[in-house]
């Protein structure tokens, strides 16, 4: 019986440390051939949720524990649409900026390859996630990957993370204390409390718009009485 | 004393009866009402342009765009066989669509509120080829194309709409008349069972 917690204690000395992966997704920008003459235009700048997510990226790599990886998602169509109408290769111009931070694009094309991206069993080939991070188009229901992209001031059903899709996501997928952050507008309205509730993590989320304007991270928009909640 | 008091009845009665009558509430209040209600429009008025003019003001941008007047959008684009639909150009401020559909033979009441998608190197949206976005505003087309699958998300009402998908379009020109039916309005999902759990304020 004494010799149980020594025991104990040797295999979990002998036990490598559990790797984990810190998630950060770019949704993509909207066109401006259906913003340009909008009063609230949107993505004047194409890389809004590129420069950001990178920006994060740089900070989170100060604390990253030994085995730990930051996967970057980008959500790819509304890059490729925004290259035909810029005529210009956005999608070589964030993977250049991504190897400089030492990240490599993994790309999606719709929510159900998001999910499938998210699913993790704790595996070596697929550790768990132990902070996830979005930057892109939301409201207070959805995350919108191509808002105005493919249509004027929506977004299409498959492209879009809305609440009751997020039984697709398993909280199982997760460490227990993994921390989840919405940068898109209005997420704290909603959005985040029914991921708390669904996938069983809390999530921070803003509650008025957020403002990509300034570069780096998104911000609060001013004097709109806005907070960050989960 | 007793010729005083019919005196001064007879100097006040006059003096009473014919003074001016006192201002009523109501005629008090559109004349002090009514310099109010007419310089915040006049104050408004400018900051509207101005803002039109901030908004609308040419910037640097890669966009290509026609600069084509509204009749001047081709009158044939795309391919235009097969089944067909009469579509109304309507635009309704922060709401996402391109306007109305319908089939021949329906009425205007039976349409179709939708967002457009167009067709990559085959047909793109009509308003494409115009200066603005604006710029057909309650033009009729002959659409070709499908009901899409899926439907659109629109954030500002919260709701979904159908999409068609554009693979042609015949310009029909101006229409007889606007159509002001308001563009459908349910939420994109039920009521929220998590709404009694109010979102924790995230302290510094």
């Amino acid at each position: 019986m004494r010799l149980l917690p020594i025991l104990c204690g040797l295999s979990l000395l002998s036990l490598p440390l559990q790797a984990h992966d810190i998630v950060l997704i770019s949704g993509g920008p909207a066109l401006r051939s259906f913003e340009k003459y909008k009063k609230a235009s949107h993505d004047k700048y194409w890389g809004n949720f590129i420069d950001s997510a990178l920006a994060r990226a740089e900070e989170l790599k100060k604390d990253l524990k030994a085995d730990d990886k930051i996967i970057w998602l980008v959500f790819r169509p509304s890059y490729v649409s925004r290259t035909d109408e810029d005529q210009q290769d956005y999608l070589k111009i964030l993977e250049e900026r991504g190897f400089k931070v030492g990240l490599t694009p993994l790309y999606f094309d719709n929510k159900n390859q998001l999910f499938t991206l998210l699913r993790r069993d704790g595996s070596k080939e697929k550790p768990k996630i132990c902070r996830l991070e979005y930057f892109g188009h939301s409201n207070k229901k959805c995350w919108m990957f191509d808002y105005s992209n493919r249509v004027d001031g929506g977004a299409l059903e498959p492209l879009v993370v809305h609440v009751d899709d997020l039984a697709k996501i398993s909280g199982s997928s997760f460490t227990s204390d993994a921390e989840c952050v919405s940068y898109g507008c209005h997420s704290g309205e909603e959005f985040s409390q029914r991921w708390r509730m669904i996938v069983g993590r809390p999530m921070v989320g803003a509650v008025g718009k957020t403002d990509y304007s300034d570069g780096g991270m998104p911000k609060l928009s001013t004097g709109k009485g806005g907070s960050w909640v989960y | 004393m007793g010729l005083l008091i019919p005196l001064f009845v007879w100097i006040a009665m006059p003096a009473v009866c014919l003074a001016s009558p006192l201002p009523t509430r109501s005629s008090s209040d559109t004349t002090e009402a009514s310099p109010q209600a007419t310089t915040p429009p006049s104050a408004d008025e400018p900051s509207e342009t101005q803002d039109d003019e901030e908004v609308r003001k040419p910037v640097e941008e890669k966009v290509v765009r026609a600069t084509l007047p509204a009749a001047h959008t081709p009158a044939k684009h795309g391919d235009t066989n097969g089944e067909s639909w009469i579509a109304q150009r309507t635009m309704v401020d922060d709401y996402c669509g391109w306007g109305w559909v319908k089939k021949d033979k329906e009425s205007w009441r039976q349409a179709r509120w939708v967002a457009l998608e167009g067709t990559p190197r085959t047909c793109p949206l009509p308003h494409t080829f115009l200066p603005r976005p604006v710029d057909d505003k309650n033009y009729q087309y002959r659409f070709f194309g499908t009901f899409a699958p899926y439907r659109a998300y629109e954030p500002q009402a919260d709701m979904w709409v159908d999409v068609f998908i554009l693979k042609g379009f015949m310009s029909l020109g101006p229409a007889k008349e606007e159509i002001r039916r308001p563009p459908p309005a349910q939420a994109s999902s039920g009521v929220n069972r998590f709404a009694d759990r109010a979102p924790n304020l995230l302290r510094p």
